[in-house]
């Protein structure tokens, strides 16, 4: 039996739900508790930024069976010399929980595994072949500063930092918490340690500058940074207070400011721009999948 | 070179093609794309780059350049150019696929876009060489369309100041006389107006400031670098005497002045009435006055006039009576004393004139008639006269080309010089007497075919427009603004030159021809660089001319102190 479109644009389907786990035992590397200045120190050349997008196309089924057509991109934007540019953007279309590639039109599906149960399992598939993909960018890339968007969940060579820019986790009991909402735009606090599937990390809060400055909810402007911690966190967390607030986007003209940083800003665009229109796919999909004979 | 856009339309007629990485494309380049279509096969889309444009694409913000300059987003450089197709090969109209590879046009293209291989006749080629392209080619025009075979007459627009209309006018004559495209050009005839300064006064001399550049263009072309062989140059006499009134060039001009008889002779006393239209009746006068003085001068030999009924006691000082009764005019204000006279009765007391002579117009009309011509002999005094044998300029004889000086006439005799010298002329081809070509080369159209106003020269220029391309007779015209000429006159020219325009003027309608780029380039239009419409070529070009090889004034005259020079000049 042929596989049959059952759904355009799915991703109204899928449920946001931010899971929020507990901080685990808090463990300050720093002390005093206290709001941290500087940044002085000049950026690493090369400069990586890697990031990811994925899309849910369409949900085709056959029989009872349901797979997740989308597409996924990752890429690398350099910074070095002044210039930026891009670097091996990479844009791959995959169905999850298919067994065998699919053909619609031009588009090709690649198969990959979901990765649990029913709709969850899908999109958990989804992910999981974005964040592989941008593993693949990450691994080609050589010498210099990574920084990564999300979470880091690598190791490398080099120096690596990953940034979070939505805080639905609690890292810092609520004591040590009330820092966050005195932090001034160009400081950050203390590193502390968090421990994640295995990997050691530092990690801090920074604030970003975020015009008009005035009253803002205290997670306005607020950026969590990481980074493994066997390397030389403290130089690098003096690096982020140069680094971050100087690629913070403008609100403007990033809903997502400032959180979200100007080079990765232009990737993302680029990569959606590789995805191809949605409006374009999902036609082909309804005219290759959609019913019929 | 570069890909036709999808993102923009793609016509059969206009399209857009995206420059890849170095590639290059300027405004003028011409590019071809191929087209293929199963049920029609191959097809060739040639067409004129008219827009270029360059952008930061897919950035909202105009402040993302900064950010682009810092070096904190990436950004995609867009370069695109806008094409308007001038030819379809074969004609198919379908537009070009997105995504079709566009090539600069080079060597056969190029003359298949511009349309250069159907130049030409039953002998030959009639491609004349009009000027460079920015690649260095050769623009042609086609002659057919100069000469008068399918189209004639060239209009020429620009301020002036930038050295546009008369170079260039000039630089097309040069073409026309020695490119060996025009076939008879050894019987062609050019009659030069020379209405400011003494530009055109040192034609016969070479340029001390032509470059070794300018001088490879000339060899481009395919055209000598050398001044004009054979030119008569003329000027009116002064006012007082007989030497020509010229400035800066004292050899070789010949003073030109017309003698009473041949003033009656030939009609010319219309052209001392611009505003003729104005008053019907006076129009009506100065019509049969003409006729009357063509009578009187019947068989005389001149150069003064004689008439039988001067009433001898009134002449002034200088009139003597003949054996046989007649009295001499002896010059122009004679000649309107003469008139006076005749129209209305002797000075003395409430004569009245001479019946045959009124036509039974009433009084007020034979004096406003009188009051003109009054007012005439002070600017035409010097250039009718009675005492010399007359020496008016004639362009169907001697040189090939005459340069004929109204520089430093006042306007009404700047329209009776212009208006009987080209009325002659084109009688005279009318009736046959000169099998040859005949290029006329005038400024200030405005002028003498004003739009709105009605003149005796207006009449002769309309003539020549058109009827003139086909009896030989063409007319180079020029003017600062071709809005305040006479449409039939613009509109009969098949070949048009724009130089730089002032902006509003430039906006006209006049000028629609021209693709709105076009229009707007016309505003920056450099020195030596014009924008040539005709009629074969869907697109202008703009065209680069090349320094004049000939003297455009005396300070640039090579001086030529070799024994041999010397020698002819003492020893004639």
């Amino acid at each position: 039996m042929a596989w049959r479109l059952l759904r355009l644009e799915p991703a109204s389907l899928q449920e946001e739900l931010p899971s929020s786990p507990e901080p685990e035992g808090f463990h300050p590397l720093e002390a005093p508790w206290e709001a941290k200045r500087g940044g002085g120190a000049s950026w690493p050349e090369p400069l990586y930024f890697v990031d990811g997008r994925e899309r849910a196309e369409a949900l085709v089924a056959q029989g009872p069976r349901l797979a997740l057509l989308g597409c996924v991109a990752a890429g690398a934007v350099v910074l070095k010399g002044g210039r930026t540019g891009f670097l091996d953007l990479r844009v791959r279309r995959v169905g999850v929980g298919l067994e065998g590639a699919l053909w619609a039109g031009e588009l090709v599906y690649e198969p990959v595994p979901s990765l649990g149960e029913g709709l969850e399992g899908l999109w958990a598939g989804l992910r999981a072949a974005r964040e592989a993909l941008e593993k693949e960018v990450a691994e080609g890339l050589e010498g210099g500063l990574l920084v990564v968007d999300g979470p880091v969940r690598l190791l490398r060579e080099g120096p690596l930092l990953g940034y979070i820019k939505t805080h639905w986790a609690h890292y810092l009991p609520k004591e040590q918490e009330a820092l966050l909402e005195a932090l001034a735009p160009g400081e950050r606090t203390p590193a502390f340690r968090v421990r994640r599937k295995g990997l050691e990390l530092a990690s801090w809060y920074l604030r970003l500058p975020l015009p008009p400055e005035g009253v803002r909810p205290p997670l306005a402007g607020l950026l969590r940074v990481e980074t493994p911690l066997h390397g030389p966190f403290l130089e690098l967390a003096d690096l982020s207070l140069g680094l971050f607030p100087a690629l913070a986007s403008h609100p403007v003209k990033d809903p997502r400011a400032p959180q979200n940083l100007l080079p990765v800003g232009g990737l993302e665009r680029e990569l959606g721009r590789r995805m191809g229109r949605l409006e374009v796919v999902g036609r082909m999909l309804a005219r290759h999948l959609g019913g019929g004979r | 070179m570069g890909l036709v856009l999808g993102s923009r339309e793609a016509t059969p007629l206009e399209f857009w093609v995206g420059v890849e990485g170095d590639g290059l494309l300027r405004l003028d380049d011409l590019v071809v794309v191929e087209g293929f279509h199963p049920q029609v096969g191959r097809v060739r889309f040639f067409g004129m780059v008219d827009h270029v444009a360059k952008v930061h694409e897919g950035e909202g913000f105009d402040t993302d350049t900064f950010l682009a300059v810092e070096g904190k987003i990436p950004v995609s450089l867009a370069y695109v150019a806008h094409v308007s197709v001038t030819r379809i090969l074969p004609e198919e109209f379908f537009p070009p696929d997105p995504g079709s590879p566009a090539y600069l046009a080079q060597g056969e293209d190029l003359e298949l876009a511009l349309y250069y291989e159907a130049m030409k006749n039953q002998r030959g080629s009639t491609k004349l060489p009009a000027g460079l392209l920015k690649n260095g080619e050769v623009a042609y025009l086609n002659l057919e369309f100069l000469n008068g075979v399918k189209g004639g007459h060239v209009n020429i627009s620009g301020i002036s100041g930038v050295a546009a209309k008369t170079s260039y006018a000039t630089f097309l004559l040069k073409s026309l006389l020695e490119s060996g495209v025009l076939e008879d050009a050894h019987q062609a005839k050019v009659l030069l107006f020379n209405v400011k300064g003494e530009d055109l006064f040192f034609l016969d001399k070479p340029n001390a400031r032509l470059t070794e550049e300018a001088r490879k263009a000339y060899a481009r072309l395919g055209l000598p670098a050398t001044p004009f062989g054979s030119v008569a140059f003329l000027a009116p006499p002064k006012k007082e005497g007989y030497l020509p009134d010229v400035d800066t060039r004292l050899e070789g001009v010949k003073a030109y002045h017309w003698d009473l008889v041949q003033f009656c002779q030939r009609g010319l006393l219309p052209f001392l009435f611009a505003d003729r239209g104005l008053m019907t009746n006076l129009g009506f006068l100065v019509a049969h006055v003409t006729e009357k003085l063509r009578r009187l001068a019947e068989g005389q030999k001149g150069p003064h006039l004689l008439v039988e009924d001067w009433p001898g006691g009134e002449a002034s000082e200088g009139m003597s009576f003949e054996q046989l009764g007649k009295a001499r005019l002896k010059s122009f204000s004679d000649l309107v004393r003469y008139l006076e006279f005749k129209l209305l009765g002797p000075e003395s007391g409430e004569g009245e004139g001479d019946r045959g002579w009124t036509a039974r117009q009433a009084k007020g009309t034979l004096e406003a008639f009188v009051r003109r011509l009054r007012a005439s002999v002070e600017n035409l005094g010097h250039l009718l006269r009675g005492d010399r044998p007359g020496n008016p300029p004639d362009p169907l004889k001697g040189e090939q080309v005459h340069v004929v000086d109204l520089a430093k006439l006042s306007p009404q005799a700047q329209m009776f010089v212009v208006g009987s010298l080209l009325k002659d002329l084109f009688e005279r081809k009318e009736r046959g007497q000169y099998r040859g070509r005949v290029f006329i080369v005038l400024d200030e159209l405005n002028k003498y075919a004003p739009r709105d106003e009605e003149s005796p020269i207006k009449d002769v220029l309309l003539d020549i427009a058109e009827r003139g391309r086909s009896l030989g007779v063409i007319l180079i015209g020029a003017q600062q603004t071709a809005s305040e000429v006479e449409r039939r006159v613009v509109g009969n020219a098949a070949i048009r030159v724009v130089g730089r325009l002032d902006a509003a003027e430039a906006e006209r309608p006049e000028y629609r021809y021209l693709p709105a780029s076009f229009r707007q380039r016309a505003l920056i239009l450099p020195q030596g660089a014009v924008i040539l419409h005709q009629p074969e070529i869907p697109v202008p070009l703009l065209v680069h001319f090349p320094f004049p090889a000939w003297a455009t004034k005396r300070e640039e005259v090579l001086e030529d102190n070799s024994a041999e020079a010397l020698r002819r000049e003492f020893l004639g």
